[in-house]
């Protein structure tokens, strides 16, 4: 009944003193004759935004009756609590009794019993900390700024601990690659890659963005499957962006972090200052009215002056805010359309004339009961 | 020996409490029963040993050097009729020169043999629970498996011991612990590295542990956790006996329930889940969800999802208070990107401005609220929002919000697969003078 033969799985890094007939060193003192069956089928998984969990099989001989065996993982970074040790088969003929920790190691044993001497396929799962992941992006935005190659890479630096000859990682959205890592290394690997995605530029106005006033220059994509994209939900990364200079190489035109982005939502991109483009603000009213007691309205008019010296007719848009109560009048003027994003937010979009003919919006809206 | 509880028959009966040259015998632990409670740091321990005692009186040692027993709580009986008659505790000695070691004296009516009992109590051995969810693809239904971990730090190490879990809460006016250590306060005993030759006596006892019975074609099962009651309290008497030495914790498995149904829900309720949308796992600890045969202790839930091949991905955890039975469950995963909820107000307006001597004393704010919610999943997903407001308000909205509370409103809907959908109310807030409450 009582086997005493212990199987030993060690992690595999940096454990081998761990591992012997008669181990002499009393931090690691238990009598250890072991076996080493190897790691197989490992699974490193990124599903969770936070941590970290690898998946290994391993292939263990069991005698008849209850086998002891063995995990430790000293010197990695295992939470002890998540480990799930389970037959791969279900239905195989064996029942994990107990699990049993000793003191002052980064170890446990499995009491396993069997009916029969056989080798059984067990699968290791864990939770393992200091693996960290990190997405980037690369996009070539084509001569005319209509579409882009966009690539998509997802990167890993291993300071678990542990090594991993060869194993499969696999990304949130369920993207596999098969590769070895040791501990310390770092690897990039390109995961997607999608061609001829559709991009919009757009010039933008937003003192919040900006509080130079400066106009930015934005490329909007789409995560949806009508511009090229839509396969995954984009995760949050650094987008590195070049465009093709029409001839035959790249220019680096800027890069931005790119949100985590659900399929059938934006990821908005500043490429950087739209230096052609320049719009001075002066408020031109800033009446009190109707006052009543401490209470009063206010009338203002704000203006915008845009000028753009491009040589061709640019379409800006001018993200303004308004605290409190209050309504835009019917003499605003000189813009194409607007949108009243939320209470305090309005935005507008004007047609500014190339080779530097300015326009003029007129933002006239009324505050009411202020105080 | 590691073992250092001890109990001496002084065989020189007559010699003064002082001598130290006393000749005695050891005699061995028949049984030991283990009743540890999770809710304070406390373990009852109740052992028997056969005793030879002579008409007469006997000098009985007890001592527990280096463990954490309270020596308040040290207590001699006879077991069996015949014992109680012949048997009986003249006095206890607390020796001076040790405050880990009593005496007594017992009173034998008659030379023979007979078994006792010591019970003590003593701090540095824990219990705690821990439950495996193992979700299905679809998220409908979860396989759970309950776990105990006993974990003994107590310096004494329990061989062959019968264990019960106590699932409750009771009431102490000290700690054990403090009782164990009153002088010093002295830390829980280190572990000590550990003696080589009592490591390969534990190595060759450790895996025979008796009571997992033999099965059909004789396996060895895994124990069975028995669940009783007893008053406001439930005792899990754990199968056949542990042997758990000190510095050691021990896992064995409580219950394995396949199929518990289970739903998603998002949920935007800041009293308990905190400011974010999130995603939000529930089942119920009653028949229907095939649980509900006992409640559930404190312990923490951990979430994996099957990806497929018997492959998992880790979902979340959620550190559970004590779930008596048919009380809900509801498991926080944290936010889902892939589900969103953005909520904007889309108008304010101050109407119904009141003054006194040309000041404003009372004003009622009108402002209008859009919430979006955004499904990308490829399934339907069910929603839970709530929002409180404050003061004197009214709320409208043409959505079916329901009262939560004198506060709070709430609405739930489910929302299909990549489907998204606007809800606008309106709340009408009286300020000043004008609030009627």
């Amino acid at each position: 009944m009582n086997k005493r033969l212990l199987l030993t799985l060690a992690f595999a890094a940096g454990v081998g003193s761990m591992i012997g007939i008669l181990n002499p060193n009393p931090v690691e003192a238990r009598i250890k004759l072991a076996t080493l069956p190897d790691r197989e089928a490992v699974v490193v998984r990124f599903d969770n935004p936070n941590v970290v969990m690898v998946e290994e099989e391993r292939t263990i001989s069991l005698q008849k009756g209850v086998n002891n065996v063995d995990f430790s993982w000293a010197g990695t970074n295992i939470d002890k609590g998540s480990i799930i040790f389970r037959p791969a088969d279900p239905a195989a003929k064996v029942e994990i009794l107990s699990t049993s920790y000793p003191p002052g190691e980064a170890a446990l044993t499995w009491q396993i019993a069997a009916t029969e001497p056989a080798s059984i396929k067990f699968r290791l799962s864990y939770l393992m900390a200091n693996i960290q992941r990190e997405t980037d992006y690369r996009m070539l935005v084509s001569k005319d700024e209509q579409t882009c190659t966009f690539k998509h890479y997802f990167k890993i630096r291993n300071w678990s601990g542990g090594r991993f000859a060869t194993a499969d990682f696999v990304t949130r959205d369920g993207k596999k690659f098969e590769k070895g890592l040791e501990n310390g290394e770092a690897k990039r690997v390109m995961v997607n890659s999608w061609d001829k995605v559709k991009l919009t530029k757009e010039y933008v106005y937003d003192i919040t963005r900006n509080y130079e006033g400066k106009v930015m220059t934005d490329y909007v994509l789409k995560n949806a499957k009508d511009i090229g994209l839509g396969a995954i939900p984009l995760e949050y990364g650094k987008v590195r962006i070049y465009q093709d200079d029409g001839n035959g190489t790249t220019a680096f035109t800027g890069e931005d972090w790119g949100r985590f982005t659900p399929i059938g939502d934006d990821m908005r991109l500043n490429i950087g200052i739209a230096q052609d483009i320049k719009i001075e603000m002066k408020k031109m009213t800033n009446d009190v009215q109707n006052r009543r007691g401490n209470v009063y309205d206010t009338d203002e008019v704000d203006e915008y002056e845009i000028k753009n010296f491009k040589d061709n007719e640019s379409v800006v848009t001018l993200v303004l805010r308004v605290d409190g109560e209050w309504e835009m009048k019917n003499d605003s003027a000189n813009f194409e359309s607007f949108e009243r994003i939320d209470n305090e937010t309005i935005k507008f979009k004007v047609k500014a004339p190339a080779k530097g003919t300015p326009i003029k919006l007129k933002f006239h809206y009324q505050r009411k009961n202020v105080w | 020996m590691r073992t250092t509880l001890a109990i001496l028959i002084l065989v020189l009966a007559s010699a003064p409490l002082c001598a130290k040259e006393e000749l005695v015998t050891l005699p061995q632990r028949d049984s030991v029963q283990l009743t540890i409670y999770n809710s304070a740091d406390l373990t009852l321990v109740r052992e028997r040993r056969t005793l030879s005692f002579k008409a007469g009186d006997n000098r009985l040692q007890f001592s527990w050097a280096n463990t954490l027993i309270d020596p308040t709580s040290v207590d001699f009986q006879a077991v069996g009729e015949a014992a109680r008659a012949a048997l009986d505790v003249a006095d206890t000695s607390y020796p001076a020169e040790s405050h880990e070691m009593l005496i007594w004296t017992i009173r034998a009516k008659s030379a023979g043999s007979h078994v006792v009992e010591i019970s003590y109590f003593t701090s540095g051995i824990s219990w705690g629970a821990e439950y495996t969810g193992m979700v299905n693809t679809s998220e409908d239904v979860m396989h759970l498996t309950g776990f105990v971990t006993v974990t003994n730090n107590s310096g004494e190490d329990y061989e062959d011991a019968s264990v019960r879990l106590v699932v409750g809460t009771i009431h102490m006016v000290e700690r054990i612990v403090d009782l164990a250590q009153p002088k010093s306060r002295e830390k829980i005993p280190p572990t000590e590295a550990p003696d080589m030759d009592e490591l390969r006596k534990m190595e060759r006892q450790f895996p025979a542990e008796k009571g997992a019975g033999g099965g059909a074609g004789g396996m060895v099962r895994r124990k069975d956790i028995e669940k009783g009651t007893l008053s406001e309290y439930y005792i899990y008497a754990v199968e056949g006996q542990e042997t758990i030495p000190t510095g050691w914790s021990k896992r064995l498995q409580s219950f394995s329930i396949a199929g518990v149904p289970l739903k998603t829900v998002y949920r935007l309720e800041p009293a308990k889940f905190g400011p974010s949308f999130t995603k939000v796992l529930e089942f119920k600890n009653d028949e229907e969800h095939k649980l509900g045969k006992e409640p559930l202790p404190d312990g923490l839930i951990r979430l994996y999802r099957d990806q497929g091949q018997g492959r998992l991905g880790f979902m979340g955890a959620l550190a559970s208070k004590y779930i008596p039975k048919k009380e809900e469950v509801k498991i926080n995963v944290g936010p889902d990107a892939e589900c969103t909820l953005a909520i904007k107000r889309i108008s304010l307006k101050k109407k119904d401005l009141g003054f006194r001597n040309n000041w404003l004393v009372g004003w009622t704010m009108v402002e209008e609220f859009e919430m979006e919610v955004k499904n990308f999943r490829s399934r339907a997903v069910d929603i839970e929002i709530h929002r409180t407001m404050q003061g004197d308000f009214d709320f409208e909205s043409a959505e079916k919000f329901e009262i939560h509370d004198a506060t709070t409103r709430k609405v739930v809907f489910t929302l299909d697969a990549n489907a998204s959908r606007k809800l606008r109310y309106t709340v009408t807030t009286r300020q000043g003078e004008n609030a009627r409450k």
